[in-house]
């Protein structure tokens, strides 16, 4: 009863106006762009993770971290092509050979994955979040560029703490024309024409960079990533499952399907006289 | 007649008005005029500057024209203090929007984020709201097409092709309503603000600012020459009109007069444009 | 560059602080680009706010307060600095040093990295406080000749941009041609 009396009899003048706490939470116009992350509760949070983590130097270590990845995109002259492979590794242990490491933040955008799964695809589904909010408040879709810088501002403010990821942006949008992006952990952010990433970019790289061109036709662009791709899951013990290939235009991404990599090195083998120092005899 | 539903702000009376924010207009009516017009592409903000002291040094008391950021200007009408905070926000968020998505700020964006703070302070409590509108102008980033807009102390924002605001806002308003053309190419443009000003400036050239914005290119402040010139060339413009009217030309006039012989239902809109000589 | 693959050969490395006013940086992937864009969108608030633009020795001082600020804080920005700058006022130009411990100098020539080892004594050497545009770029040829010549790391070309009365301009510089070591 007290209670009551002193809830309803304080002096007028203290229920008039918020407090502090109350005023910055109603002059807070729109939410944060990064968000509250629970951190685990230690003086230094990344020295744990990679305690905790890191298998390389310590094989006992009690999480294993998805790693592993060949992912590619390259802009030509009808738009942009993604590719990647689909194998999740945690350490030496194939956890899953149908991973989709590309994804669709809306139907111009695309997003790839390498680095630490969960990361991937926490982060990108959020800033698939943020880009669709960007949609609602500005009426018009967002540029490759703001969606990229969301997402490298987002992962600069966890810098240090262990955020494991190399992204790539893709999207055709009437202002920028095709926009490529490459966004990784450390907080870099580089636009350009081609990028690979992953264990496997090496091979990927060396593949591409051979036979890409700005004018490449579609069905040419299609091929090289597509065999930019076998190549790595031929060399790269951590890539291998499916090829996942997708082109960007500008009326949205068209996917090219899902594809498993033994019949396409079969085929490139046999048809092309390719890939020599695998022999298809016994002796 | 408030009866203590004008003490307390964020209190509605109850008919439904928020009289803080009813008496923010009012100081919003009492400011100095600003217009605004577009053309095809460029838009301008005219200023009606109070007339300065024998001892103000005007050329460094500050404008009623600011800029934003390099591509938007705001112009007010109200409580020039008020004008400072909100102009310094808007400045602040145009150069956080391009530091975190990289492209400059739309003007649709940024007259959202200044209505957006207007409302703010009409709901939160210890505060009062700002006793400003704005018109905010300038062209997106790319684009070509002039942009208008006006916001008020309530937090309403609209797109316009001519307004004014501030001290006989209604008149000048009206002014635009009958003289506003589309397409209209740069000098007209400006001549069309500087006589709308002039409707409730009597004194002239040396209390009209008047600033150009055209896409790509930085703010333009015309001096005070220039505009003493738009002014002759409209009053003399005038003193021709009278005298073919007194000579029996039935050219309608111009000024207050010509309201009362628009014919009545007529809308207000655009279609309302009398032929000027 | 990240690990052994080059991801962009003509990443631009400067950002323009406002019309007279250039900052150049090195470091610590992802700080770089944060801290320069941080400190130019203040820059460029200034400018806003007071519709005049500072000049290179407040541009300077200001970039090393807030890099000495941060170099206190929880996380600092690992960024080395070059600034370039022309003051309107007193006409002349400027060049400030800046590493990532936030110590400042005004110097004539500058240069951050293993790079000072290599260019610094040519430009003790050649640099004379009134030389024109033409010799200053003559003694850039002799600095990245001599990079080319003896740093054990092949850099893809430079980004020349020059800071003048007119504002900030960049500067074609052909690098192709090999060069022979002695």
């Amino acid at each position: 009863m007290d209670t009551l009396v002193a809830q309803y009899s304080r002096p007028s003048g203290q229920q008039e106006g918020y407090s502090q706490d109350e005023q910055q939470e109603l002059l807070q116009l729109t939410p944060p762009l990064s968000l509250k992350f629970a951190l685990p509760p230690i003086a230094q949070p990344s020295s744990w993770l990679r305690a905790m983590t890191d298998d390389y130097s310590n094989p006992n270590c009690p999480i294993k971290i998805a790693h592993g990845t060949t992912t590619l995109a390259f802009r030509f002259q009808g738009g942009i092509i993604v590719a990647t492979d689909s194998r999740a590794t945690a350490g030496n242990w194939i956890a899953s050979q149908t991973v989709k490491k590309v994804i669709e933040i809306n139907n111009c955008l695309l997003g790839t994955m390498a680095g630490g799964a969960a990361d991937c695809q926490y982060w990108l589904a959020y800033l698939g979040m943020q880009c669709r909010l960007h949609e609602l408040r500005h009426k018009r879709r967002i540029s490759v560029a703001a969606a990229s810088k969301i997402l490298a501002n987002l992962v600069y403010s966890y810098k240090g703490m262990g955020l494991s990821m190399g992204t790539m942006c893709a999207g055709v949008t009437p202002q920028e024309g095709p926009a490529l992006y490459y966004i990784d952990s450390d907080g870099t952010r580089l636009s350009g024409n081609l990028f690979c990433v992953g264990s496997g970019q090496t091979f990927a790289y060396g593949v591409l960079d051979a036979q890409y061109s700005y004018d490449l036709s579609e069905e040419d662009a299609l091929d090289l990533g597509r065999r930019s791709i076998l190549a790595a899951t031929h060399r790269d013990a951590y890539s291998g499952g499916y090829i996942n290939l997708y082109h960007v235009k500008e009326s949205g991404w068209v996917k090219h399907g899902f594809s498993d990599t033994n019949p396409i090195f079969w085929k490139t083998k046999l048809e092309k006289g390719e890939f020599s120092n695998v022999t298809s005899e016994l002796e | 007649m408030a009866s203590g539903y004008d003490r307390a702000l964020s209190v509605f009376s109850p008919d439904g008005h928020v009289f803080q924010v009813e008496y923010a207009l009012e100081a919003v009516k009492r400011g100095t005029c600003a217009v605004g017009v577009k053309g095809k592409d460029i838009v301008v903000l005219g200023c009606e500057k109070r007339s300065a002291m024998k001892l103000q040094d005007t050329r460094i008391t500050p404008s009623k024209i600011c800029l934003v950021d390099t591509h938007v200007a705001l112009a007010f009408a109200g409580l020039n203090a008020d004008a400072r905070i909100l102009v310094d926000k808007a400045r602040l968020e145009a150069q956080s929007h391009r530091l975190t998505v990289e492209d400059p700020v739309s003007i649709e964006y940024i007259t959202k984020y200044v209505a957006g703070v207007q409302q703010r302070y009409t709901q939160s409590g210890g505060v009062r709201p700002f006793g400003i509108s704005t018109l905010i102008v300038g062209f997106d980033p790319n684009d070509k097409s002039p942009r208008l807009y006006q916001t008020e102390p309530s937090g309403i924002y609209s797109a316009w092709k001519a307004n004014a605001i501030g001290r006989s806002s209604k008149t000048v308003r009206e002014f635009l309503e009958r003289n506003h053309k589309a397409d209209m190419e740069r000098e007209d443009t400006i001549k069309l603000t500087v006589k709308s000003l002039l409707e409730v400036v009597q004194t002239g050239a040396k209390n009209i600012e008047i600033a150009v914005m055209a896409p790509g290119k930085p703010i333009e402040m015309l001096p005070v020459e220039d505009i003493e010139k738009y002014v002759e060339s409209i009053n003399t413009e005038k003193q021709e009109e009278a005298a073919t009217r007194r000579t029996g030309g039935r050219t309608p006039g111009t000024g207050t007069a010509a309201i009362l012989t628009r014919p009545a239902g007529q809308p207000a809109g655009d279609g309302a444009t009398d032929p000027l000589p | 560059m990240r690990g052994a693959t080059i991801l962009k050969a003509t990443d631009d490395k400067t950002r323009e602080l406002n019309q007279h006013n250039l900052m150049a940086f090195s470091g610590e992937a992802g700080d770089t680009i944060q801290f320069a864009e941080y400190i130019q969108a203040n820059i460029r608030l200034y400018t806003m706010r007071n519709t005049t633009s500072l000049p290179p020795p407040a541009v300077s001082s200001f970039v090393r307060s807030e890099l000495s600020r941060a170099l206190r804080s929880r996380r600092p920005y690992t960024v080395n600095l070059l600034l370039g700058g022309y003051d309107t006022i007193t006409d002349t130009p400027a060049l400030y040093w800046i590493d990532y411990l936030a110590a400042l100098a005004k110097v004539p020539y500058a240069a951050h990295g293993y790079a000072q080892y290599y260019c610094l004594s040519i430009l003790d050497k050649h640099h004379h406080p009134d030389i024109g545009f033409e010799r200053g770029m003559e003694l850039l040829r002799m600095c990245t000749d001599e990079l080319k010549r003896r740093l054990p790391v092949d850099f893809k070309g430079v980004t020349v941009k020059v800071v003048t009365r007119e504002g900030i301009r960049e500067v074609e510089y052909v690098d192709d041609k090999p060069v022979k070591s002695a």
